[in-house]
């Protein structure tokens, strides 16, 4: 299957491994690029059982899989999580957390130390229904996806209500169980419209300007895309979730290229098969690429689940001011980096 | 539209799916009781089994990756309570219970989930068939060692329990037959057996999860040479085997067998079979005739299952199993339509109450009727029930209550008792158990909805009743 249509960007390395604590992650569901080269991995970490609840939790390392440390844990109470959504750092560096769960805003200064929280469950103002994007705009103001009630929120810092757009439907503007969201350089907005397989652009204030993509496998088309970002020359970056890939598009939406993963050992993974040498000696003199015959209602799914270097949940994409690009996995426990090819725009 | 009519087609829906609520029993009543086996023997007809199965993979990001034997539990229970093609899941707990295949050996529960799709798409085709696809599985491979049966050296547990646990029955073949059986499995094996033996063996899920099977046929490790089996000789491979297996009268017998079992009544557990006759000699010849006359299509035999009075008049002939206690009560209470944090509670109880789904105890299954029940269970599963009621505002609760405070806004306590029994049903409690239900509800006389404002106060009323019939022993049966 073919990984790249336009040679935007190159595989560089994965950061990664399944990990119940300490050094590595357990459904991750997003990251977020602080100060100083610190990733902060939100982990969702399913089963919701008692035992798991230490698996929930924020792992901060580098890119280069220093492993930092690690806050909060599963649980109702304050600075606890149980379905954390997105993850988002303010311009202080302090740490935002979505909790579809627990319908609320949690806030963590840069070492984890819980600052404060604001939401409760229901549609009024400064209620949230599963919230799950988030990102700070120009303004430093939080936009808060919400959801379940099919809308956009503004907030400040502090939780106190500015703003909100959206109803549900499938017209212009309109959500269905909206994810991902993003702010360009200009400030608009970007949403990913998981359940109408687009992504819609809003200026600022919420007006709708654009959409792009229609439900479908092809180029430009996306099966319930839950992440988007945009990088500084306003190219668009999808996790295009249910095809398994990563999209790019112009900053007018047109397409540019697709990804479709090609991730290979991470250091923390090197490290486990120096420990498990008979187990790497079988992997080595197996096939991990082989050819599948799959049903094509669930090919691509499956063959995630058979082909270790393809994306499996790509869930939540980034940038960063250097070029590279942040993909991370909720199935596979990773995330894989690419960086902009050499002479690419 | 009959009592007694109502009272058959529920038993058709507790038995071809897991129960249904009284506004989908009326819709089933307007169309006959013929029409409605043929829609459930129709899986394929009908729209997909689930409205967006990408809202469980969303918001339970365990069940994306399928990783957890619990986040696979709770993923089936969740198709089982919301799907629209109940016998295509029900045919598929059935195989599973047939075929029965264990995470605890495989360490590798979306493998298995991948079998019970499997019983999905061929439960309700050719035994035939599903008997190939089986011999296929790459759980079934991994679980009964055929990745190990070599050419020259075979291993028999796969090719004695197909023609033990899978198809013909104990005392039906020789231990010579087991060999030749084998021989031809030779050779049906797993894509690089040896690195997810490797796996298995330490659980391995690193670097980053668990990788899926795949089925492979090694010709160069397949004993080609003639055999000898149940008295047929060629250079068989699996599938002239499996030909050879489906012509046999104990074959169908035991497929008969199992079907009444699961679907009719209560019988004598497997291993009995050999020597203790089933219950209803008639109806097992019934079910042998068809499956043979229709060359081993089980939809054909299933057909003939629900439409023969022995079939209706089983009603309440079982022991819920603990699957369809959870579903049938998740699913007369509401709930659960939504994915939320809850759900794993499903999975959980399912397993206090004996039945741990994608684990059975061995590969014989799970023994059923009367051994689901002992004082531990039972309290599992009346605790569990109790609690799906509990909730006034949840939506099953809400339409009974609605149904009784249709009949009149000052009810007396036996009209009460007997509506909701009726809706919850039809159920029919012994006259003892319907006077206890009556004698407590009457404690604050009649249920009135209207008077002082006491509209809530019937409402938990009702909720609290409803708690105790499913309490009942009656409430226990299928």
């Amino acid at each position: 299957m073919a990984t790249l249509t336009h040679d935007l960007y190159r595989y560089s390395h994965t950061i990664g491994f399944y990990a119940q604590n300490g050094r590595g992650f357990n459904n991750p569901v997003d990251v977020a690029l602080g100060r100083d080269g610190v990733l902060y991995v939100l982990n969702r970490a399913g089963s919701d059982v008692e035992l798991r609840m230490l698996y929930k939790r924020v792992t901060m390392c580098t890119l280069d899989e220093d492993y930092l440390g690690e806050f909060s844990s599963g649980g109702t109470e304050d600075g606890q999580l149980m379905w954390p959504a997105t993850i988002t750092i303010d311009a202080e560096g302090n740490v935002y957390i979505s909790d579809e769960a627990l319908h609320r805003i949690s806030i963590f200064d840069a070492q984890g130390r819980f600052l404060g929280k604001w939401g409760v469950r229901g549609s009024g103002v400064g209620m949230f229904d599963r919230p799950a994007g988030l990102v700070f705009d120009q303004d430093q103001h939080l936009l808060v996806v919400d959801g379940l009630n099919n809308r956009i929120q503004r907030y400040t810092k502090d939780g106190r209500f500015l703003g909100e757009w959206g109803k549900g439907g499938h017209g212009p503007g309109e959500l269905n169980l909206p994810w991902g969201i993003a702010v360009d350089r200009a400030g608009a907005v970007y949403v990913a419209d998981w359940r109408n397989d687009r992504i819609q652009k809003f200026d600022a204030q919420g007006g709708f300007l654009a959409s792009y993509g229609i439900s479908g496998r092809g180029d430009g088309e996306f099966s319930r895309p839950s992440g988007v970002v945009v990088d500084g020359e306003g190219n668009i970056y999808v996790a295009d979730w249910g095809n398994e890939r990563v999209q790019v598009l112009s900053p007018d939406g047109g397409f540019l290229a697709t990804y479709r993963g090609e991730s290979g050992l991470s250091k923390w993974g090197e490290s486990y098969f120096i420990a498990n040498q008979d187990e790497l000696e079988e992997r080595r003199k197996a096939n991990l690429e082989p050819e599948l015959s799959l049903s094509p209602l669930d090919e691509l799914r499956e063959e995630s689940a058979s082909i270790e270097k393809f994306f499996w949940g790509p869930i939540s994409v980034k940038v960063d001011d250097q070029g590279r690009l942040y993909v991370v996995e909720s199935c596979r426990h990773r995330i894989q980096v690419y960086r902009k090819a050499p002479g690419s725009a | 539209m009959s009592q007694s009519d109502m009272a058959l087609m529920a038993h058709l829906l507790r038995r071809a799916g897991f129960g249904a609520r009284r506004d989908e029993l009326e819709r089933y009543l307007a169309q006959g009781y013929e029409a409605t086996v043929e829609e459930l023997l129709h899986p394929e007809q009908a729209p997909a089994a689930l409205d967006d199965e990408d809202l469980i993979r969303r918001y339970h990001v365990d069940e994306n990756s399928l990783m957890l034997i619990d986040s696979c539990q709770t993923y089936w229970l969740y198709r089982m309570i919301n799907t629209r093609r109940p016998l295509e899941e029900k045919m598929a707990l059935f195989w599973h219970g047939v075929f029965a295949t264990g995470y605890t050996k495989l360490n590798h529960p979306k493998q298995i989930l991948g079998q019970i799709a499997m019983f999905r798409r061929y439960g309700l085709g050719s035994f035939h068939t599903l008997l190939v696809e089986v011999s296929k599985d790459p759980a079934m491979i991994f679980w009964l060692d055929n990745k190990d049966s070599h050419k020259e050296a075979i291993n028999e547990n796969y090719g004695r329990e197909l023609l033990e646990l899978f198809s013909m029955g104990v005392g039906n073949y020789t231990e010579n037959d087991v060999r030749q059986c084998s021989r031809a499995f030779t050779g049906w094996t797993i894509r690089d057996a040896s690195l997810h033996t490797a796996r298995v063996a330490r659980d391995s899920v690193w670097p980053y999860g668990r990788l899926d099977w795949q089925f492979e046929y090694r010709d160069d490790d397949h004993d080609a040479a003639e055999k000898a089996f149940l008295g047929h000789a060629g250079p068989f491979n699996g599938v002239e085997i499996i030909d050879i297996i489906c012509r046999q009268p104990a074959t169908a017998r035991f497929i008969a067998r199992h079907l009444y079992n699961f679907f009719v009544a209560d019988e004598p557990q497997v291993p009995a079979w050999q020597t203790v006759p089933p219950h209803d000699p008639e109806a097992i010849q019934t079910l042998m005739d068809a499956f043979i006359a229709h060359e081993y299509d089980i939809r054909a035999v299933m057909r003939v299952l629900f439409n023969a009075d022995f079939f209706k008049n089983a009603q309440f002939a079982k022991v819920k199993s603990p699957a369809e206690m959870v579903v049938g009560t998740a699913r007369l209470a509401g709930g659960h339509h939504f994915p939320d944090v809850d759900d794993i509670t499903l999975a959980l109880e399912t397993g206090y109450m004996g039945q741990q789904l994608l684990d059975p105890p061995s590969v014989e299954g799970w023994h059923t009727g009367s051994e689901w029940i002992n004082s531990a269970t039972l309290m599992s599963r009346v605790n569990f029930a109790s609690r799906q009621l509990a909730d006034v505002n949840k939506p099953g609760v809400r339409a009974i209550i609605q149904r009784v405070r249709a009949q009149g806004t000052r009810l007396a306590p036996g009209s009460v008792v007997d509506i909701c029994l009726d809706v919850m049903g039809p159920l029919t409690v012994e006259a003892r158990t319907r006077q206890q239900l009556v004698d407590h509800l009457a404690a604050a006389g009649d249920v009135d909805f209207e008077t002082n404002g006491d509209s809530v106060s019937a409402a938990e009323r009702i909720r609290e009743l409803l708690q105790l019939v499913v309490a009942t022993r009656e409430y226990q049966l299928a």
